[in-house]
């Protein structure tokens, strides 16, 4: 009898165990998380330097429509209060809070991703398997999101986003572009990988990562924008080299406009997807020399950022 | 184990109609029952060797990956000019330091490889080349600066410390996922290879160097703490997120925290070693 519990109980403990090992270890994303990084601080706050799109693997269409975005397009009153598509989990200053959402079994149906600003909308990330909606539905700036479990790593595919920006400068994205995330927790911390397809603008995919920080209950977000700007201009958009007007530039202008305000040549500057491996580095070698004149724009000393104007008003 | 022969004892009644099925249905109750016992059993088997970390590897971390710059371009993949020191949390006595810095002296000085220490070193556009060194030390080669970090996942027998040096010491463990379910709670460990997991390293024993090449600095108490994951879209279509966060009281005010993202290459026909350099 003695031996026929311990059968029993260790058939139950092995089939127990199979189960942990088979069952998706889920982790509890919930929180207000917020952006730890210091990478790309200027980008993230000030906004990304004016057609400066070196690293971003852009294709001919995408950086023809970097080139010629009119600086102050922000500031006509139907885009005023456009929000940012998915990808802005990416680029914008702010990460933004998870919320379990339950069915009346307490079974995980979605994860929603809400954010402290305005300008990107809550997110909801299907967790139930559901089908994606038709091609031909309505897309939106949060799109479709489905997520999945890879260990503890939720993977989140997103698609049926609306056309939008790709970054503040201007860079355009189409609806037919998907991401996928990577939400990996690591205590409080978390890491988050993202890449991001778009075949009308980009010629490979673009990867990005950033790790956010679990902010303690009762904490407040520091700064949240609850509310619509009535524009946004970026730094270099004031110099009037850009306005709602401007046609395209013409090469040798683009080129001596990116050489006085980065030193660099267009073929950097344009980005493209060679722009983004270590051999770009050795071909620029040939034509970057190092600036001489103390940094004038974006220059931080203490941890604040310090615009104080173009470059090109004190180093040429 | 009394709890649970308690609760076994009250079904015996049942056993000869559907013991089998008593056992399966009982499963999911009776594991967070058992677990424990079933761990507190073990003396026999802590005998053997525990796994090497080689064979614990819930990734495979080797072969070569080439940095993608598609962050902080302006900072990496050039040499920036003096003064441009934006998105490094750095203090007043690193910005006196780095104002007063000029690459020539330190270039005479053979000091080339300051910008190469560990607490920069994977934010250079470079490829890295991964291999086992053995089954406890994974050994990641660098192309560009031709350095070298080895990750130790057993500490030195040796009770002294070591020596300080460019890439310091680190100490590494893998995070297994089968540790952690939805609330956090620990499950019992899993049956087999575990599929999932990341990599963490901490690092010290740092000599100073340059976090970046324009002469921002830091010091010889310098931490690190970085967390490997790998990213799976498609067998050809893998990357490697190092998520790195710098400490230094001497010249960081909060913690520079950057991500660094590898994409895995089919071969080593791109490895392209090369010396250290200040200006290039």
């Amino acid at each position: 009898m003695k031996n026929h519990s311990l059968v029993l109980a260790t058939l139950g403990c092995s089939a127990g165990l199979m189960y942990a090992a088979a069952a998706p270890a889920q982790v509890d994303l919930s929180g207000q998380w917020v952006l730890e990084s210091t990478q790309d601080a200027v980008k993230y706050d000030e906004g990304p330097l004016t057609d400066m799109f070196a690293g971003i693997p852009l294709n001919a269409q995408g950086q023809q429509a970097g080139i010629t975005y009119p600086g102050d397009e922000g500031q006509e009153l139907n885009r005023q209060c456009q929000p940012w598509p998915t990808h802005y989990l990416l680029m914008g200053p702010w990460g933004g809070r998870f919320a379990a959402v339950r069915d009346d079994q307490g079974q995980l149906v979605a994860w929603s991703l809400s954010s402290p600003a305005y300008d990107r909308l809550p997110i909801t990330i299907w967790m139930d398997g559901r089908p994606a909606p038709s091609p031909l539905s309505l897309h939106t700036f949060g799109g479709f999101n489905r997520g999945r479990w890879e260990g503890s790593t939720l993977v989140v595919s997103t698609s049926m986003l609306k056309d939008a920006y790709l970054e503040r400068n201007g860079l355009p994205s189409s609806n037919r572009e998907t991401d996928t995330f990577f939400f990996t927790r690591h205590g409080d911390e978390m890491t988050l990988m993202a890449v991001i397809k778009d075949p009308v603008y980009l010629q490979t995919p673009w990867v990005l990562a950033r790790t956010l920080k679990l902010l303690s209950e009762g904490s407040v977000v520091n700064d949240p924008i609850l509310y619509c700007m009535p524009a946004e201009v970026l730094a270099g958009f004031t110099d009037g080299y850009h306005s709602a007007i401007e046609l395209p530039p013409r090469e040798a202008q683009q080129a001596a406009f990116m050489l006085k305000r980065y030193d660099l040549p267009p073929m950097a500057t344009l980005g493209g997807a060679r722009t983004m491996y270590p051999e770009f580095a050795k071909q620029l070698d040939r034509v970057y020399r190092i600036p001489t004149a103390y940094c004038s724009l974006y220059c931080t000393a203490d941890g604040h950022l310090l615009p104080q104007g173009p470059r090109q008003i004190q180093s040429r | 184990m009394d709890t649970l022969r308690v609760r076994l004892s009250g079904r015996r009644d049942a056993r000869r109609s559907g013991a089998a099925m008593l056992g399966c249905s009982l499963a999911g109750a009776v594991l967070l029952v058992c677990a424990p016992p079933l761990r507190a059993q073990q003396p026999a088997a802590a005998s053997k060797p525990p796994p090497s970390a080689r064979a614990q590897e819930p990734f495979d971390p080797t072969g070569y990956w080439v940095s993608l710059i598609t962050q902080n371009w302006q900072y990496r993949m050039v040499v920036p000019g003096r003064g441009e020191y934006a998105d490094i949390p750095m203090n007043a006595q690193a910005k006196k330091t780095a104002d007063a810095w000029r690459s020539a002296a330190d270039i005479a000085a053979g000091k080339q490889c300051e910008a190469y220490g560990a607490a920069a070193l994977m934010r250079n556009p470079e490829r890295l080349h991964v291999s086992w060194q053995d089954d406890q030390t994974l050994r990641v080669d660098i192309d560009e600066g031709m350095q070298t970090r080895l990750l130790h996942f057993k500490a030195a027998a040796s009770g002294t410390p070591p020596a300080a040096s460019l890439q310091g010491y680190s100490r590494a463990h893998w995070i297994l996922d089968t540790t952690v379910n939805t609330f956090g709670a620990s499950l019992p460990g899993a049956v087999g290879h575990p599929p999932y997991g990341s990599l963490r390293v901490d690092t010290n024993d740092l000599l100073p160097g340059l976090l970046r090449k324009n002469g921002v600095p830091y010091g010889a108490d310098t931490t690190m703490s970085e967390y490997w994951d790998l990213r799976t879209l498609s067998p050809t279509q893998q990357w490697l997120t190092v998520s790195t966060k710098v400490e230094d009281p001497e010249y960081l005010f909060e913690p520079y925290v950057y991500d660094s993202i590898f994409q895995k290459e089919p071969d080593g026909s791109k490895w392209d070693p090369s010396p250290c350099s200040l200006t290039s």
